[in-house]
C-alpha cells in the first residue's frame, strides 16, 4: 500500500515536471495549497509595509494628541498578579514553614504585608474597589446579587442584559432589531481607563466585574459575571439513566436518558429560541456509543470525541442553530462518570465560545478570538470552576480539582502571553481558582468542620497547602518572566479565607423578632416568595446584608425614610450584635455596619442597610442567601462549600507582596489603584478614595 | 520502467474514459454552463480528497496560529518587536502550510491530470466544420521508402481526399489534405503494408469530444490523448493525428478553459469548505 502511494506520488510529481499543458497542473488542490499560503504571505508582507508606513503618522498622532503625564513613570511596566482569596494568616504560616520559597524571595526583595479588604470582603465588591480605587458607595457593587426594587427578585449586581428593544413580528416569529443590550452596573472608572487617557497600554485579564468589557487602550478579557450560553451564572448538565431522589440540583439540571444497547442519546440545552419564545430553549443532540466500562464515543455535530471514564474532554464546540446564519456558539467539556450499571455523563456549563463570542466578553472584540487561536478554547464563564457540581455530589473532589487545575493552566498561558506582548504598561491578571478551591476543600483543612468526612481522601489531605504551593510556583514563574525588565510586580489577593461551619438564617431571625412575616406554607420557596410585604420591615437577600423595606425604595415598602429607617436600622443592629450561637455560646457577629456610616458616594442608597461582619465560622445560611425562610436560625453547613470569606473584613485580610519595598501603614485594596497611577506618574483623580502608597523609595 | 508506466497510464485511461462517458451531457449543454458545472463538481471532489489526504489537524493548528499572529499584529501594533515577531511567525506558518499541502497536492495530481486530459477533449479543440479542410498526419516506424507509397487513406463518405499522400521521409510522416463533408464521429481507415489502422474524426459544429491524435505506445502521449487506444509498440504505424481548430470563446480554448476551470473550482472549493468541514 505504501509502495503504491509512493508510486502515485512519484508519478504525479513526474507528470507535474513535464513541459506541456498537462504539466501546468493547476488543479484546485494546488490552488488550495499555494493560494492559502500566498494569501498568508501577502498578509504578512502587507501588514509589515502598512505598519512601517503608518508608524510615523501614529507616532506623531500620539505625540500631539496624547495627554502627557506630569511625572516620568517610575517603572516601564507594572504587573499585578491577583490570587483570589489567598489568606494572610495561612500565607504567613506556610512562609514560616518554608513552603513558599518564591513568595519568600519576593518578601525578601520587596515586601509582604496584610492587605485590608473591603466591606464586605467578597470578590465582586473587592475587585471593584481594586479597579476603581473607590469605596462601594461610589462603585455601586455591594454583593453578587441585589433585590429588584419592584419585584424583590434577586438580580445580578454588576450587569444587566436586556433583549433588543425593538423587534419585527412575523406570525410566530419575532425578529429582533439589534443586539441585546449588556449594561455594566459598576460605576466609577477603573484606573486602567485613566492610564489609557495617558496613552499607557493595558492588558487586563479576568479581573472580576469587567463584564461587559469596556473600552480601553489595550486589551481586556472579562471575568466574574460573564454568563454561560443560557444566560445563567453556570448551569451544569448531568445525563444519567439513574433516577435521582434528591430533586433538582442547584446550579445544574439532570436529564434522564435511555440506554439502547450501547447507545445513549441526549440533548444539550442552550439559550432560548431567539425568534420564537414558544419553542423553548434551543437544543443540540448528541449520541454516546459506549465501548466497554472505560470508553465511549461522543458524537456531536459532525465531530466525534473520545470519552474516557474520569477524564474531561477538551473544549467541545457546540452550535445552536435557528435560521441559517443565525447561530449561537458555545463550548463545554464532557466527563464520563460511569457506564455500568448506570450511565452518567457530566457536561460543564456551556461557556460562550471565545472564538465566536455571543456577548462582549473582551475588548477589543477580537481579543478573546486572538486568545482562542493562540492557545485553543478556554473557559469564559465568570465562575469557571463548577462549585455546584461538587456541592450537589455530581462531581467528586478530584473532578472539581482537575477543573481548577485546567482553568489555572489556561489562565497562566494567557497571562504569560500578555507578559511577552506587553513589555511597557500595565498587565493585570486574576487567578480565581484559588478562591474556589479554598471554598470547596476547606473541610479537609478544618478539623472541626461539619462537612469533614471521617476518612479524608489521601489526595486532598493537604489540598489547601498544595494550592498555596502551586500559587507560589506560579509567582516564581512570573518573577522569572519579569526579571531584568524594569517591572514593578505586585502579588495580591482581594480577601483572605476562613471556615464556614454554621449558617445563619437571617430571615428566620427577622421573623422571630417580628420584622418579617412569611406564609408558613411557602417557606421553602426561593426568592422571598412567601413574604408578606405589607407586614415586613426588613429582609435578607444575598450574602452580605439586611435591607429595610423602605417606602421610597421598594414597591411594597412600609418603613418611612429618615428617622423611622434610621431607628429600625439601629434597633436591628443592636439586637443582632447580641446574637449568640446556642450550640457553643459564641458570638456570631464581630461588627454590624450601617451603610450610611461606612459608605460614602452617590450609590449608598443602593447598599443593604446593614452589612454584617460575621465572626469566623459563620456566614449567612444557604437558604437565607436565596431568600428562603426556614424554621431555625442556625444550620450546620454540610456542603462541600466549606470555606468562606463573607465575614467581617478584619477576619480575612488579603495579602500584598511586592518586588519593591512599600512604606505604608495598613495598606488596603482601596490604595492599589492610586498607587499604580502614581507609579506611572499619572495624577490620581479626586474621586478615588484610596491613598497613594510609597513604593520603592526608602 | 517506461513500459510499466505506459501500461499504468493506459489502464488508468480506460478508467478515465469510462468516467468520461459521464461527461456526455457537455455535448448538449451550453459550453459555459457545462464547464462551470464540471468545475464546481471538481472543486468539491477535490475538497473531499484534500480532506482525506492531508493532515487536517496540523493544517487547522497552523491556520489558528496564522489567525492569532494576524490578530496580534492588530492588537499589539504599538509594540514593534511584537509585530515583527508576529510577521516572522506568519511567514513561517505560510511555509508550513505549503509543506502540509505537498502530500495531498501530489496525490491529487494523478486523478487531476487524467481529468484534465478528459476535459481537454471537450474544451481545448473544436470539431472540423463541414466544408473545412484539415491535415491528417500519419507517423510511421522505420524508414519510408520513396519508391512506392506504403500508406493509403481509404475512401470515406465523410471526407474528401484533396491531396496526398505526401511523404516526409525525414520525419517519417505521411500527410493528407482532406475536406470534411459529413457531420458526426467517423472512423477513418488507413492501410499500410497490408495492415489496416483506424483513427476517429469529429466533424460538425458546437461542442464535441475531439481526439486529435491516436497516440503511440508512449506514456506521455497516451496521457495527453486518452480517448483512442495507442498503437502497439511493434506496429508499423506509430501515430495518426488530425489538425483540429482550437476553440475560440472567452471560457474555452487552449489557454482560457483551464484558467476558467481552475478559478471556478477553486472558488467552489473555498465556498464549500465550511459545509464539508475541511481546513485548507
Amino acid at each position: 500500500m505504501t509502495r503504491l502511494i509512493r508510486w502515485l506520488v512519484l508519478t504525479g510529481v513526474g507528470i507535474a515536471q513535464t513541459p506541456d499543458w498537462a504539466s501546468a497542473y493547476i488543479g484546485p488542490g494546488a490552488g488550495f495549497a499555494v493560494g492559502g499560503s500566498f494569501l498568508v504571505m501577502f498578509a504578512a508582507v502587507f501588514s509589515a509595509v502598512a505598519m512601517f508606513l503608518s508608524w510615523p503618522i501614529r507616532y506623531l498622532w500620539r505625540v500631539v494628541f496624547r495627554k502627557r503625564s506630569p511625572k516620568k513613570p517610575r517603572f516601564r511596566r507594572v504587573v499585578v498578579l491577583g490570587l483570589d482569596g489567598l489568606d494572610y494568616g495561612l500565607t504567613v504560616r506556610f512562609l514560616e514553614e518554608g513552603k513558599l520559597p518564591n513568595l519568600a524571595m519576593l518578601q525578601h526583595r520587596g515586601c509582604f504585608r496584610p492587605l485590608g479588604s473591603t466591606l464586605p470582603p467578597i470578590s465582586p465588591v473587592a475587585w471593584s474597589t481594586f479597579q476603581t480605587g473607590t469605596n462601594p458607595g461610589k462603585h455601586n457593587i455591594f454583593d453578587f446579587i441585589v433585590p429588584d426594587e419592584h419585584t424583590y427578585q434577586p438580580k445580578l449586581s454588576s450587569v444587566e442584559v436586556r433583549p433588543p428593544r425593538r423587534a419585527i413580528r412575523l406570525g410566530p416569529f419575532r425578529f429582533p432589531l439589534g443586539r441585546p443590550e449588556v449594561r455594566m452596573l459598576r460605576k466609577s472608572q477603573p484606573f486602567w481607563a485613566v492610564l489609557s487617557d495617558y496613552g499607557i497600554f493595558n492588558c487586563v485579564l479576568r479581573v472580576p466585574i469587567t463584564f461587559p468589557a469596556e473600552k480601553l487602550h489595550g486589551v481586556q478579557l472579562s471575568a466574574m459575571c460573564v454568563p454561560d450560553i443560557r444566560g445563567s451564572q453556570g448551569t451544569f448538565s448531568l445525563f444519567t439513566t439513574r433516577r435521582r431522589n434528591d430533586g433538582t440540583p442547584t446550579g445544574g439540571e439532570v436529564q434522564i436518558v435511555q440506554r439502547q444497547g450501547n447507545t445513549v442519546r441526549g440533548e444539550l440545552v442552550g439559550p432560548d429560541h431567539p425568534l420564537r419564545k414558544d419553542r423553548g430553549p434551543l437544543k443540540v443532540s448528541f449520541t454516546v456509543t459506549i465501548r466497554g466500562n472505560q470508553w465511549a464515543d461522543l458524537r456531536i455535530g459532525r465531530a466525534t470525541y473520545e470519552l474516557r471514564r474520569g477524564e474531561y474532554t477538551s473544549w467541545v464546540p457546540v452550535c445552536f442553530r435557528t435560521f441559517p446564519r443565525v447561530q449561537v456558539h458555545g463550548v463545554c467539556r464532557f466527563l464520563l462518570l460511569a457506564t455500568e450499571p448506570e450511565f452518567e455523563l457530566y457536561a460543564t456549563p456551556i461557556n460562550i465560545d471565545p472564538e465566536n463570542p455571543a456577548l462582549p466578553i473582551g475588548y477589543p472584540a477580537v481579543y478573546p478570538i486572538y486568545l482562542a487561536n493562540k492557545q485553543g478554547s478556554y473557559a469564559t464563564l465568570g465562575l469557571a470552576e463548577d462549585t455546584w457540581g461538587l456541592n450537589e455530589h455530581v462531581l467528586e473532589d478530584h473532578h472539581f480539582y482537575q477543573q481548577c487545575l485546567d482553568t489555572d493552566r489556561e489562565r497562566e498561558e494567557m497571562f504569560f502571553d500578555a507578559l511577552e506582548k506587553v513589555p511597557r504598561g500595565l498587565c493585570v491578571c486574576v487567578f480565581d481558582g484559588s478562591d474556589r478551591l479554598q471554598h470547596m476543600f476547606w473541610r479537609y483543612h478544618d478539623p472541626q468542620h461539619p462537612a469533614r468526612p471521617v476518612e479524608i481522601p489521601s489526595d486532598h489531605v493537604t489540598a489547601i497547602e498544595d494550592l498555596y504551593r502551586r500559587m507560589d510556583a506560579l509567582v516564581g514563574r512570573t518573577m522569572a518572566r519579569c526579571e531584568g525588565t524594569d517591572t514593578l510586580l505586585m502579588v495580591l489577593s482581594d480577601h483572605g479565607f476562613t471556615t464556614f461551619r454554621r449558617g445563619v438564617d437571617l430571615n428566620r431571625w427577622l421573623e422571630e423578632n417580628g420584622y418579617l412575616v412569611v406564609d408558613d406554607t411557602r417557606r421553602g420557596e426561593e426568592y422571598l416568595a412567601g413574604v408578606d410585604w405589607s407586614r415586613t420591615q426588613a429582609f435578607a437577600l444575598g450574602l452580605t446584608g439586611i435591607f429595610i423595606n423602605r417606602q421610597n425604595k421598594f414597591a411594597h415598602g412600609i418603613v418611612a425614610d429618615g428617622v423611622d429607617t434610621e431607628k429600625l436600622r439601629t434597633e436591628i443592629a443592636e439586637k443582632l450584635a447580641l446574637l449568640t450561637d446556642p450550640m457553643n455560646g459564641q458570638r456570631v457577629f464581630r461588627h454590624i455596619y450601617q451603610a450610611p456610616k461606612v459608605y460614602r458616594g452617590g450609590y449608598v442608597d443602593q447598599a443593604p442597610d446593614l452589612i454584617l461582619g460575621y465572626e469566623s465560622g459563620y456566614r449567612v445560611s444557604w437558604d437565607a442567601a436565596v431568600g428562603r425562610t426556614t424554621t431555625a436560625v442556625f444550620h450546620h453547613n454540610t456542603k462541600a462549600w466549606s470555606g468562606d470569606h463573607c465575614v467581617d473584613p478584619s477576619v480575612v485580610p488579603g495579602i500584598l507582596f511586592c518586588n519593591q519595598p512599600i512604606h505604608a501603614e495598613n495598606p488596603r485594596l482601596l490604595d492599589i489603584a492610586p498607587t499604580i497611577l502614581n507609579v506611572f506618574g499619572v495624577p490620581v483623580p479626586d474621586y478615588m478614595d484610596g491613598r497613594t502608597l510609597d513604593v520603592g523609595s526608602s | 520502467m517506461t513500459s510499466t508506466l505506459t501500461t499504468i497510464v493506459i489502464t488508468l485511461n480506460a478508467v478515465a474514459n469510462a468516467f468520461g462517458q459521464c461527461l456526455a451531457p457537455i455535448g448538449w449543454l451550453p459550453e459555459g454552463l457545462s464547464l462551470t458545472l464540471v468545475a464546481v463538481v471538481t472543486g468539491i471532489a477535490t475538497l473531499k480528497m484534500f480532506k482525506y489526504t492531508s493532515n487536517q489537524r496540523a493544517i487547522a493548528r497552523v491556520r489558528r496560529e496564522i489567525r492569532a499572529n494576524l490578530l496580534a499584529i492588530k492588537l499589539f501594533k504599538e509594540n514593534l518587536p511584537v509585530t515583527l515577531a508576529a510577521q516572522r511567525k506568519l511567514l513561517v506558518a505560510a511555509l508550513r502550510l505549503l509543506g502540509l499541502a505537498v502530500v495531498p497536492m501530489a496525490v491529487m495530481t494523478v486523478p487531476m491530470v487524467f481529468l484534465l486530459a478528459q476535459l481537454a477533449q471537450w474544451y481545448q479543440w473544436a470539431p472540423i466544420p463541414v466544408g473545412d479542410d484539415t491535415v491528417i498526419t500519419l507517423r510511421l516506424a522505420g524508414e519510408i521508402r520513396p519508391s512506392r507509397p506504403v500508406v493509403k487513406l481509404l475512401p470515406h463518405d465523410a471526407i474528401e481526399d484533396l491531396s496526398g499522400p505526401v511523404s516526409i521521409a525525414s520525419l517519417q510522416q505521411v500527410c493528407w489534405n482532406v475536406r470534411a463533408h459529413q457531420p458526426g464521429y467517423h472512423s477513418l481507415q488507413f492501410e499500410a503494408e497490408g495492415e489496416r489502422y483506424e483513427k476517429q474524426i469529429a466533424i460538425g459544429d458546437g461542442v464535441m469530444r475531439v481526439s486529435p491524435q491516436r497516440p503511440s505506445r508512449d506514456w506521455y502521449e497516451a496521457l495527453l490523448y486518452p480517448w483512442e487506444k495507442p498503437f502497439d509498440a511493434q506496429s508499423r504505424v506509430q501515430a495518426i493525428s488530425i489538425e483540429y481548430p482550437e476553440r475560440d470563446s472567452w471560457i474555452a480554448g487552449t489557454d482560457s478553459w483551464i484558467a476558467y476551470w481552475f478559478i471556478v473550482s477553486l472558488v467552489a472549493g473555498f465556498a464549500f469548505r465550511g459545509v464539508f468541514g475541511v481546513h485548507l
